[in-house]
């Protein structure tokens, strides 16, 4: 997989190193935060930059960090979400790989603001390799005096803990997250409370994407201005987008937020192989209800996808050839869902399975319309019902596949 | 909730009252609007994982869980419209999707919460025509308890009872998504004091009791609250039996002793020593008069009454301070012993009045207190310095009367016995059979605490007063009428005596 495009820092495979991240002026945001700024001014300046949550729910990160309760004795914590799970996403794999110096900048400059002295990073347990490169990062960073205690002469340190999940999809909500991170088994929490009064080990916490806490040194070092010109007035900067599937160049692609899903597609990855077209595309991660070739004229922002009926989720943009069969679509989608819902309440628990076992009947024995009306009646059932946004992860595209390819599904099961 | 704050909101219309915390599931069930729920306790950490409380809130998009969402001042809630009424029916659906209808065997029909909502709430046409999960149904779990896991909704009431009220954690949820289950850990089954709680608060029939499993319907049960004697803590119970008494040889007529709800005193839990004395209340017990240890054909309890009080006046007068002697407990409730009091101390004069009740034991951290009669303080409060005979105030006496089997609690049997055999007028008031039975001239039955109402007073110096939950057999009378009558037989009349 090629990652091509416009990168932020130059990315390659030697990039990962301190030595050449301090060349290109690495820790120097840090620095300057730490020794001159007021943890406050900091947070109104990242408020200011409206940088949106990159692992999906694209809650404005300035804002989250505005949440927590500020004195008072009680530890903070960060919690860096690495629990990269959604389908179609490899973009946070890409920083921890080849900038994970980036990564623990942006922890310093986040941990400084909310005064925070402890961060966890929460690597997806698939993900051995990243969470390997991150923590020799770390090392060196701690060798460098980056990372530890009394940083730039300051009193204010911060240590780094890694920490590797056990490869459940769940794990990646935040509270889901939390309760593995203390050692449970990976369940979301009822909200409220929120994790910024009630986080970890009952502490608040600050938890953020890791494409979002990377994106917090080049705030701090250029200005809100400078990064909300680089995206939307209300979405600043660039994200990543991951581009799978047909297409001649699938990769990691640096943009401004906005960007045309249509150009992502067509120009930067290149569109789809030589005499073959779009039948559909998931924008977001497979979380995301998929969009038909005549609706991807759309800019990728939080705003505009969630206006087209689908969302802007992770960026993870799945491109779906012609001639693929939308009941095996269907068949993977239910089955992920399915095998990923945690268990714990039960339209999840049970509407994914219910729905997965529909589905492979049709598969393999076919079925009616009737069958393509529960599945919508039970997705309905699943949708706003749930205790945590896994629910209506399932139901939103499970919806949209039987809605917008009714017709082939209906002809599909028919025998 | 002197000195609480009070909210105001409103629910379904009605202006409605809550204590500042509270959760509109609270608050509407003070307001006499029930809300269904299955993982929300009021004992446990509210869990929001069955989503049955769903609710409507006015201002807010989506439904929002009645157990989590605190009631605030001039919150606007509806629990009846089509939306809510929409929720319940899809969750039932999906708890229903991977039920096994088994209800016509199931221990829990009858008062199942899902069987119950269903029937409220739930959607008459099944569209399940998937093959269901097929799961383990009677896998023992420790102490007698067998877990359904075809049945179980994973509520999770009995994971977090055992976290977060026992603290011994025996339970857990293995495996993912629709494969979730209950479970013990390998080698480690639920091994508390309060493991027959998990049967109260499923609220299904995945955790059934073994001493229950199969034995009667619970729509032939009623349900009476009393207070359990068997400590010092007085917590309340529900005793559950079947009328009919006396029954069918082998048939229970107590099925089961549940916790009752006292959130002064227990709370909603009680322990297992308590729920297995509904043993007590029907096993071993004396149902006629015993001469020698043997049924004594044709004295009925009134006329062995007789015979006491002709044994005491036949003590005179001047002996009779310290010739009669009487062994008082401390199951006997204030009132009994008030009337114990104006007979033996007011009345008679006696000066040998002695008491002999249950060892005490070892206290544990939840409910079970040391003190193993349910009214120690009670005894005090009514005047009396409760201490144990030695064998040779026993034995000095001319005429004894025993209430309860307590001696031998205390006493090896032989120097009982020998003590008792110098005594020439002995009889003994006991619920149960024992072997206190033979030494004596007469034992008359008497009532156990399930059988009379009363007042105990606890540890705690909490009095609660208690009313019958279920009728003595014929022939048994509860000591209160053996006092009453006891007086009257020596012509005495109780009701002109000062008791204090």
């Amino acid at each position: 997989m090629s990652e091509t495009g416009v990168p932020l820092l130059p990315v390659d495979e030697g990039s990962w190193r301190l030595e050449r991240y301090l060349r290109q002026g690495g820790y120097e945001t840090a620095r300057k935060v730490l020794v001159t700024m007021a943890p406050a001014a900091v947070v109104a300046e990242v408020r200011k930059a409206s940088v949106r949550g990159r692992g999906g729910a694209g809650f404005p990160a300035g804002m989250k960090w505005g949440f927590v309760p500020q004195g008072g004795d009680e530890p903070k914590y960060l919690c860096v979400n690495a629990d990269e799970g959604e389908p179609g996403t490899f973009k946070d794999r890409l920083i921890l790989l080849r900038a994970p110096h980036l990564l623990i900048e942006g922890m310093l400059i986040t941990a400084f603001a909310v005064g925070i002295r402890t961060a966890f990073v929460y690597v997806r347990g698939e993900y051995g390799p990243m969470a390997r490169r991150l923590e020799e990062a770390i090392a060196e960073a701690r060798a460098a005096g980056y990372v530890g205690p009394r940083l730039f002469g300051t009193e204010f340190g911060l240590e780094i803990v890694v920490h590797r999940g056990a490869g459940a999809y769940i794990c990646g909500e935040e509270t889901a997250l939390l309760e593995s991170l203390e050692g449970r088994r990976g369940q979301p929490r009822v909200k409220p409370p929120f994790p910024a009064a009630v986080g970890l080990f009952r502490s608040p916490t600050v938890i953020n994407n890791v494409e979002t806490i990377a994106a917090v040194p080049q705030i701090l070092a250029r200005g809100a201005d400078w990064f909300l010109g680089r995206g939307l007035p209300k979405d600043g900067g660039t994200r990543l987008y991951c581009v799978s599937g047909a297409v001649r160049r699938p990769g990691t692609y640096e943009l401004p937020v906005g960007t045309p899903l249509r150009e992502i597609i067509e120009v930067h990855a290149g569109g789809p192989a030589e005499g073959r077209s779009v039948k559909a595309v998931i924008p977001g991660g497979l979380s995301a209800p998929l969009l038909l070739p005549g609706e991807i004229d759309v800019a990728m922002d939080v705003d505009s996808l969630a206006k087209a009926g689908s969302m802007l989720g992770s960026a993870g943009i799945v491109v779906i050839p012609d001639g693929t069969p939308m009941l095996d679509v269907l068949l993977t989608t239910a089955r992920f869902y399915a095998h990923e819902s945690c268990g714990k309440c039960t339209p999840c628990r049970i509407g994914t399975s219910w729905i997965l076992k529909i589905v492979e009947r049709l598969k393999s024995e076919g079925g009616g319309p009737a069958d393509l009306d529960l599945i919508l009646d039970l997705a309905d059932g699943i949708k706003g019902r749930t205790l945590c946004p896994l629910g209506e992860a399932a139901a939103l595209p499970i919806r949209a596949l039987v809605l917008k390819f009714r017709g082939e599904l209906e002809r599909a099961v028919a025998r | 909730m002197s000195g609480a704050k009070r909210i105001g909101l409103t629910i379904d219309g009605l202006k409605v009252e809550a204590a500042e915390g509270a959760s509109i599931l609270l608050a509407a069930g003070e307001a006499g609007i029930a809300i269904p729920n299955f993982c929300y306790h009021p004992g446990l950490e509210v869990e929001g994982s069955c989503r049955m409380c769903l609710v409507e809130i006015e201002g807010l998009p989506k439904l929002e869980l009645a157990c989590s969402t605190i009631a605030r001042d001039g919150l606007v809630v509806r629990t009846s419209t089509e939306r809510v009424r929409e929720a319940r029916r899809d969750v039932l659906e999906f708890l229903l999707a991977e039920h096994p209808l088994d209800c016509p065997i199931c221990d829990k029909a009858g008062e199942c919460r899902l069987q119950d909502y269903y029937d409220l709430h739930g959607r008459r046409d099944g569209r399940m025509a998937e093959p269901r999960e097929r799961r383990e149904k009677k896998i023992p779990i420790g102490r007698g308890l067998l877990l359904d896991r075809e049945r179980c909704v994973l509520c999770t009431r009995c994971v977090r009872f055992l976290k977060q009220v026992t603290k011994t954690g025996e339970l857990g949820v293995f495996e993912r998504a629709v494969r979730s289950e209950i479970g013990i850990f390998d080698g480690a089954p639920v091994d508390n004091e309060y493991s027959g709680n998990l049967v109260d608060i499923c609220p299904v029939g995945a955790i059934t009791s073994g001493d229950f499993r199969f034995k009667t319907r619970a729509w032939f049960l009623t349900r009476e609250p009393s207070i359990c004697p068997h400590c010092g803590r007085g917590c309340a119970v529900v005793v559950e039996s079947v009328k009919g008494y006396p029954l069918a040889n082998g048939e229970r007529r107590v099925y089961r002793v549940t916790a009752g709800e006292n959130p002064a005193v227990n709370g909603h839990w009680i322990c297992d020593l308590g729920r297995e004395g509904r043993r007590d209340i029907d096993e071993e017990r004396h149902g006629v008069v015993l001469r020698q240890g043997a049924p004594a054909q044709g004295l009925a309890w009134p006329k062995a009454l007789a015979e006491i009080a002709a044994a005491i006046r036949s003590v005179p007068g001047a002996e009779r301070a310290a010739g009669v002697a009487v062994i008082l407990n401390a199951g006997l409730t204030c009132e009994e012993l008030a009337l114990a009091k104006s007979l033996f101390v007011t009345a008679l004069g006696l000066e040998k009045i002695f008491f002999a009740g249950r060892k005490p034991g070892q206290a544990d951290s939840l409910l079970l207190a040391a003190e193993r009669m349910p009214n120690d303080r009670g005894v005090l409060e009514a005047g009396f310095t409760p201490r144990l005979p030695t064998l040779d105030e026993l034995a000095a006496a001319r005429v004894l009367l025993v209430f309860g089997p307590y001696l031998l609690d205390h006493f090896e049997p032989d120097p009982v016995a020998r003590a008792l055999a110098a005594v020439p007028s002995k009889y003994l008031f006991s619920a149960h059979a024992g072997p206190l039975d033979r030494l004596v001239d007469a034992v008359l039955p008497v009532t156990v605490t399930a059988e009379k109402s009363g007042t105990y007073i606890n540890i705690a110096g909490t009095r609660q007063s208690f009313g019958r939950a279920l009728a003595p057999a014929a022939g048994v009378v509860p000591e209160s009428t053996i006092l009453v009558c006891l007086a009257n037989s020596l012509g005495l009349n109780l009701g002109d005596i000062d008791a204090r």
